[in-house]
């Protein structure tokens, strides 16, 4: 089964579950899975097919990737649930669907995404799964979005803190994203096998592929200017706060505390950011964690995984 | 990840013109001279060769992000 057709048998998937739901509120509950790289996305995907990542997790070591399926969905519930609490809870997006309906509503959306997140899992059982392994599945997954939302927490907490370190912020990383990957690829494998020779080397291919990814927003923050434009401290800008000399590093604080007097603009920002080598810092540590997930699943092809589609997550 | 030697070495190249020709010229030899692991030493010169010194938004570079862009 190629990738189009296994796309093609997500989206079926997922509006499924969201026929269980009344028709007036079916769109509502749509909306956040139809954006770029999300379930029901119309966009041709020329990137690497990371809504198929348990899916094809679960092909890599013997397993049936139909079998994998309704987990695909349920990942793409939680996660566009993620994505819509984000949004209310950072509050910096003019397209976030609380501009247009509201926070009350808008919670709601995600809470009922949440809901069919777990429902899809439910449902593997309709697909052969036993229910010790449905269980078992349910556990994992709600064991990492757990993690998640105390990454999350602590990423709220430190908002603007402008002397976070570069261990904080990755360990808040590896918390809040890497987990959620760490996720699929897990759930993935433990669908088809529970050998640990199998499931810890893709357990950590999925963590390293996480961080690598995140990274990779970061730096795609300063580049399109997104983040500059928010204020975020991102990875590339903990490097420069720590290792510009001033009086480039006092403007940028200025700029990131949003002092009255600050001088600088995006523009002097990003190139400020380029200048100092903090993002070709953030490129080394990218392919630090690209690194560490190829030889992951090296390890993996060692103990009879097929590691194909799984690199085309590191090209 | 022990990167303490790593930042350095990445201020130092981008400290000076002369320290990224040098390096440019002769990652190695920069290299050689901080302590780096071979993890690092790797990372760095992969860096190097898919997208050279970043100094700019080149293509190469916007070309290499935009395929891992994620998910999360």
């Amino acid at each position: 089964m190629d990738s189009g057709l296994q796309n093609e048998l997500l989206r079926k998937e997922i509006i499924g579950f969201i026929s269980l739901l009344p028709e007036s509120f079916r769109d509502y509950v749509s909306e956040p899975l139809k954006v770029d790289r999300r379930g029901l996305s119309n966009s041709e995907e020329s990137v690497a097919p990371w809504v198929l990542l348990p899916l094809i997790a679960c092909e890599s070591v013997g397993g049936n990737g139909k079998q994998a399926i309704p987990l695909c969905a349920a990942l793409q519930f939680f996660i566009a649930a993620g994505d819509v609490f984000d949004d209310v809870e950072d509050d910096d997006s003019p397209l976030a669907l609380s501009v247009k309906y509201g926070t009350a509503i808008t919670n709601n959306i995600a809470t009922t995404l949440l809901v069919l997140g777990e429902k899809a899992i439910a449902s593997l059982k309709i697909k052969g799964v036993s229910d010790s392994k449905t269980i078992k599945i349910a556990d994992t997954v709600n064991s990492y979005y757990l993690t998640a939302c105390f990454g999350q927490h602590k990423d709220l907490s430190c908002s603007g803190k402008i002397d976070i370190t570069e261990e904080e912020y990755l360990e808040i990383l590896s918390q809040k994203s890497a987990s959620q990957i760490e996720c699929a690829c897990h759930a993935g494998v433990l669908l088809a096998t529970e050998n640990t020779d199998l499931l810890d080397p893709l357990k950590e291919f999925g963590y390293n592929l996480g961080m690598m990814a995140q990274i990779t927003n970061d730096i795609s923050g300063i580049i399109y200017q997104k983040d500059i434009l928010n204020r975020e401290i991102t990875f590339p800008v903990i490097f420069a706060l720590s290792q510009a000399e001033s009086p480039i590093r006092d403007e940028l604080k200025k700029y990131y505390q949003n002092q009255t007097d600050n001088k600088l603009t995006a523009e002097q920002v990003s190139k400020i950011l380029f200048d100092t080598g903090a993002m070709h810092y953030s490129l080394i540590i990218k392919e630090s964690y690209r690194t560490l997930a190829a030889n992951a699943v090296e390890k993996a092809e060692k103990y009879g995984a097929d590691p194909k589609r799984l690199r085309e997550f590191l090209k | 990840m022990e990167t303490k030697s790593l930042k350095a070495m990445v201020k130092d190249i981008f400290g000076s013109e002369a320290g990224k020709k040098e390096f440019a010229a002769n990652p190695e030899s920069v290299m050689s001279r901080y302590n780096l692991t071979g993890h690092e030493k790797t990372a760095v010169l992969n860096t190097a060769s898919r997208v050279g010194l970043t100094t700019s938004t080149s293509s190469a570079l916007a070309f290499d992000i935009e395929a891992a862009i994620l998910w999360v």
